[in-house]
C-alpha cells in the first residue's frame, strides 16, 4: 500500500515535470525528458523493493514508465493543438504531433523497464554469492551502466531531438563541479562558507592570465587547469587561517568578507606600480623623486586584470584528433567537464572514507570532544577550505576556458549564495543530493525560466493582449509580466518553501535528518533511559 | 607519572587555577573532588593540552606537557572521557569508538581493544549501529569511557562519569571503574560525588575555587571532617 502511495507520488512530481518540460518545449523534447526521468521513475519505483526477478522489476518499470508517459503523451497533443497556436508559434501538422505522443510514451516507458529490470538484479551480498553468479551484472553495476550511457549519449539524443540543451547541460556540470566542492567545507565539516565564489573566481583568474595574450603568456590549459587547482587550494588556506578561532555566524561572516574582496582585487588591479619601499621613503624625505627604485609598472601603470573589461580571449584546450576545441561544437566540452565532475566525484569519496573525512566529521560534530581524541582542528579545518577550494579551482579553469573570457561581475556574492543553496537544496553532506540540487536549480534557471518567459510571452502577444480594449491596461501587462525579472523572487519562494518542508534537503545525509528531526530523537532517547534502568 | 607543578590556568583574565601541586602514578586511582567550579574539568583539560598553563608545569612521565600537541598528548598515552560525555550524537556506536582510536594505525590492535570494550560494556555491542545521540545517559557514558580506552591509553582521565545519571547507573559506572583500574589501568577521576570517587580511589585531592585544600589517603578524606562536611553531606 506504502507502495503504491509512493508510486503515485514519484508519478505525480514526476509526470508534473515532464508535462511542463513538455508544454514549454515542444517537438521531440518529450521523448528526452521521457528518456531522463523514466529512468528516474523506474529508479525510485523499484529500488527500495527486493525484486526476485529482472523480469517482475521490468514489469513494475514498465507499468509506472507508461503512466509517466502518459504525461508526456497528453502534454504533447496539448502542446501541439492548443498552445503553439494560442502562443503564435509555427503550427505543426496533426501527424507530427501524434508521432512525438508516441514516440514519448515509448521511450518514456522503455527507459522505465530497463531501469526497473536492473533492479532486479541480486545484489552482490559477499564474495562467494558474487561468484556462482559470474558473468552476469549486479544491482549496482546495472544501474551505474544505465547512467553512464544516458551521461555518454546525451549529446547525440540531444542533437537527434533539437533540444538544444547540451550548452545548459555544460554549464550544469560546471555548476556541479562547484557545488561538490562547496559540499567538503559546509556538509562534511560544518564550516559555513558564504564566500565560495571567491575561488571560483581565482581558478578563472588564473587561467585567464596564464593563458591569453592580454599578459603574453599562453601556456597550454592541461597545465593550467592543475595550477589553477592549485592557487585556489592556496587560497583555501589563507582565507582558512584567519577564520580558525571562529565557529559558526562569525566564521559565515569572515569568509563572506573574502567573498567580497576577491572580486573586487579583481576588478581593480588594473594600474599596477609598485616602488621599494626603502628608496620611495628617501625619496619623499629629500624630496628628490628621481631615488625612488621603481619595480613594476615603471613607464606605464602594469594592468594584471584589464579591470571590468575582463580578460580575452583565453585560450582553449587542445587534444589530438579533435584538435582545439571550438565554440560551435559542444561535444569535446561535455565530455571534459563530464570528466571533470567524475574525477572530483571520485576525489570527493576517497576523501570522505579516509582519516581525514572521517576527521571532518568528527570536528562538526564536536570540536572539543574531536579535538581530545587527538584530531588536530587546525589541519582538519584548513584542508577542508583547501580540498573545497581546489575543486572549485577546476571548475573556474574549465569556466574560463569554456566561455573564453571572464570578468569581475560574473563572481559576485549571488554566485555564492547559488551554490549554497544548491548544497542546502539537496541535501548537505550528501552528494547524490548535492548534484541533484544542482542540476534543480541550474535548469530552473538557465533552461526552464528564459523558455518559460519565451512561451509566456508568445502568449500574451497572440491571444491575451489584443482581446483588451483599455491600452493602459495593455501596456501595463506587456511590461510587467516577465518571468525573467521575477528571477530572484521565485527563487526566494522555492528556497523558503523547501525549508519549510523539507529542511533536511531532497536527498539528506542520514546524520543530519537525525538532527532536523530531532523529537524522533529524544523519544528514543527517554525511552532508552527507562529500559537501561530497568 | 604525571606531575602538575604549580599550574596556574585562565580563562582570558579569569584565573580558574591558582597554583595546582599534584601527582599520580603507575596503578593508581587518583581522585580529584570538588564542588562546581572549583576548576576541577580545567584542569583536565591543562592536562590534555586543550588549554594551556600560564605559569607551572605539567610532566607526563618526565616530559614536558606545555609545548606539546594535543595529538602529541593523545599519543604520548593520554586519553579523556570528558566532561557531559561529548560522544558525537550523529555517528554510530562503532564509528565513535573508532574515533577514540584516530592517532593509532595498528588495525589488529584496534580490533583487540575494541573486543575488550565490549567484554567491559556488553551493552556497547547491543546498539553498535545505532547513532551515539540516541544512546540513553548511561549508555553515552559508558561508550565516553570506552571511546577513551580505544586510544589504548597509560592515564585515562575521567571527568564526573556519574554526572547526570541514576544511582543505579552510577555504581555501574564505579565499578567498569573499578574493573579497569584492577587490570593496571592509571586513572584520573575527577567527581562531584566524593563518596563515590573516595571508595574507589587510592588517594584524593580537594580542588576549592582553584586551590588544592586537602589531599590524602582516599580513607583518610573519608573520615576527614571537612570533607564530611563539605562534600559528604554529613553532620
Amino acid at each position: 500500500m506504502q507502495n503504491v502511495l509512493k508510486a503515485l507520488r514519484a508519478n505525480l512530481i514526476l509526470g508534473g515535470v515532464a508535462a511542463f518540460t513538455v508544454l514549454l518545449f515542444g517537438g521531440w523534447s518529450g521523448s528526452m525528458i521521457g528518456w531522463l526521468l523514466g529512468t528516474a521513475v523506474g529508479y525510485l519505483d523499484t529500488h527500495e523493493q527486493s525484486i526476485p526477478h529482472p523480469k517482475v522489476g521490468l514489469r513494475i518499470g514498465a507499468i509506472n514508465g507508461f503512466a509517466l508517459g502518459l504525461w508526456v503523451a497528453a502534454a504533447s497533443l496539448v502542446e501541439g493543438l492548443i498552445l503553439r497556436p494560442l502562443s503564435g508559434q509555427a503550427i505543426v501538422p496533426l501527424p507530427q504531433d501524434l508521432l512525438h505522443a508516441v514516440v514519448g510514451l515509448a521511450v518514456t516507458t522503455v527507459a522505465a523497464a530497463l531501469m526497473g529490470a536492473m533492479q532486479g538484479l541480486p545484489r552482490r551480498r559477499s564474495k562467494l554469492a558474487h561468484q556462482t553468479t559470474h558473468g552476469s551484472l549486479s544491482r549496482r553495476q546495472g544501474t551505474l551502466l544505465i547512467l553512464a550511457a544516458i551521461l555518454l549519449f546525451f549529446p547525440f539524443a540531444d542533437r537527434m531531438a533539437q533540444t538544444g540543451w547540451i550548452a545548459t547541460v555544460i554549464q550544469v556540470l560546471i555548476f556541479a563541479m562547484l557545488a561538490l566542492g562547496l559540499n567538503i567545507p559546509v556538509g562534511y565539516a560544518g564550516l559555513l562558507d558564504l564566500g565560495y565564489a571567491a575561488f571560483f573566481a581565482i581558478g578563472a583568474y588564473t587561467t585567464g592570465m596564464l593563458s591569453s595574450p592580454h599578459l603574453g603568456i599562453e601556456w597550454n590549459f592541461w597545465l593550467v587547469i592543475w595550477i589553477a587547482a592549485a592557487v585556489a587550494a592556496v587560497a583555501g588556506l589563507i582565507l582558512g587561517s584567519p577564520t580558525l578561532p571562529l565557529r559558526g555566524d562569525y566564521l559565515a561572516i569572515v569568509t563572506l568578507g573574502f567573498g567580497e574582496i576577491v572580486p573586487i582585487v579583481f576588478r581593480n588591479l588594473t594600474e599596477i606600480r609598485i616602488v621599494e619601499p626603502i628608496s620611495s621613503l628617501f625619496a619623499t624625505l629629500l624630496n628628490r623623486p628621481e631615488l625612488a627604485i621603481c619595480l613594476v609598472g615603471c613607464e606605464q601603470p602594469f594592468n594584471l586584470t584589464n579591470g571590468e573589461t575582463g580578460i580575452n580571449p583565453i585560450g582553449r584546450p587542445w587534444l589530438p584528433f579533435i584538435g582545439s576545441f571550438s565554440s560551435t561544437n559542444y561535444l569535446p566540452w561535455y565530455y571534459l567537464v563530464l570528466l571533470l565532475v567524475i574525477f572530483s566525484m571520485f576525489m570527493i569519496n576517497r576523501l570522505r572514507n579516509s582519516r581525514l573525512g572521517r576527521a571532518w566529521t568528527a570536528i562538526r560534530e564536536d570540536e572539543l570532544a574531536a579535538s581530545s581524541m587527538g584530531i588536530n582542528r587546525v589541519n582538519v579545518k584548513l584542508l577542508a577550505f583547501a580540498m573545497g577550494a581546489t575543486f572549485s579551482g577546476f571548475a573556474g579553469a574549465f569556466y574560463a576556458s569554456y566561455i573564453t573570457a571572464i570578468f569581475p561581475s560574473v563572481f559576485d556574492f549571488s554566485v555564492s549564495v547559488i551554490i549554497l543553496c544548491m548544497v542546502i537544496l539537496g541535501g548537505l553532506g550528501n552528494m547524490i543530493g548535492v548534484l541533484l540540487g544542482c542540476v534543480i536549480i541550474m535548469s530552473a534557471d538557465r533552461l526552464y525560466l528564459p523558455q518559460f518567459a519565451q512561451v509566456l510571452k508568445g502568449f500574451l502577444n497572440t491571444t491575451v493582449l489584443p482581446n483588451i480594449a483599455n491600452p493602459a491596461l495593455r501596456d501595463f501587462l506587456a511590461i510587467s509580466v516577465d518571468p525573467i525579472q521575477m528571477r530572484l523572487f521565485l527563487f526566494g519562494l522555492v528556497l523558503v518553501v523547501m525549508m519549510i518542508v523539507r529542511p533536511e534537503g531532497l536527498v539528506p545525509n542520514s546524520r543530519r535528518r537525525a538532527e532536523l528531526h530531532s523529537e524522533d530523537v529524544v523519544a528514543n532517547e527517554s525511552l532508552a533511559d527507562v529500559r537501561s534502568v530497568g | 607519572m604525571l606531575e602538575l607543578i604549580d599550574v596556574h590556568t585562565y580563562y582570558g583574565n579569569i584565573q580558574a587555577l591558582k597554583g595546582i601541586n599534584l601527582s599520580v602514578s603507575p596503578g593508581e586511582v587518583v581522585t580529584l573532588i570538588g564542588s562546581n567550579g572549583a576548576g576541577k574539568t580545567t584542569t583536565l583539560r591543562t592536562i590534555q593540552g586543550l588549554l594551556r598553563p600560564r605559569q607551572g608545569k605539567v610532566l607526563f612521565e618526565d616530559r614536558e606537557l606545555n609545548v606539546v600537541s594535543t595529538e602529541e598528548i593523545v599519543r604520548l598515552g593520554i586519553a579523556q572521557s570528558p566532561e557531559g560525555r561529548m560522544i558525537f550524537p550523529r555517528m554510530t556506536v562503532l564509528e565513535n569508538l573508532e574515533m577514540g582510536a584516530f592517532q593509532r594505525r595498528d588495525s589488529t590492535g584496534i580490533k583487540t581493544d575494541m573486543e575488550h570494550v565490549f567484554s567491559l560494556f556488553p551493552r556497547l555491542k547491543e546498539r553498535i549501529s545505532q547513532k551515539g545521540g540516541t544512546l540513553s545517559g548511561g549508555e553515552q557514558q559508558m561508550l565516553a569511557i570506552g571511546r577513551a580506552l580505544m586510544a589504548r591509553p597509560r592515564l585515562l582521565l575521567l571527568d564526573e562519569p556519574s554526572m547526570g545519571l541514576a544511582p543505579m547507573l552510577v555504581s555501574q559506572i564505579f565499578s567498569i571503574i573499578q574493573e579497569i583500574s584492577a587490570e593496571g589501568m592509571t586513572i584520573l577521576l575527577v567527581e562531584q560525588n566524593a563518596r563515590m570517587a573516595l571508595t574507589v580511589a587510592n588517594r584524593g585531592y580537594v580542588l576549592q575555587t582553584g586551590e588544592i585544600v586537602l589531599s590524602g589517603d582516599a580513607k583518610e578524606l573519608q573520615v576527614n571532617e571537612t570533607v564530611r562536611k563539605a562534600y559528604l553531606g554529613e553532620e
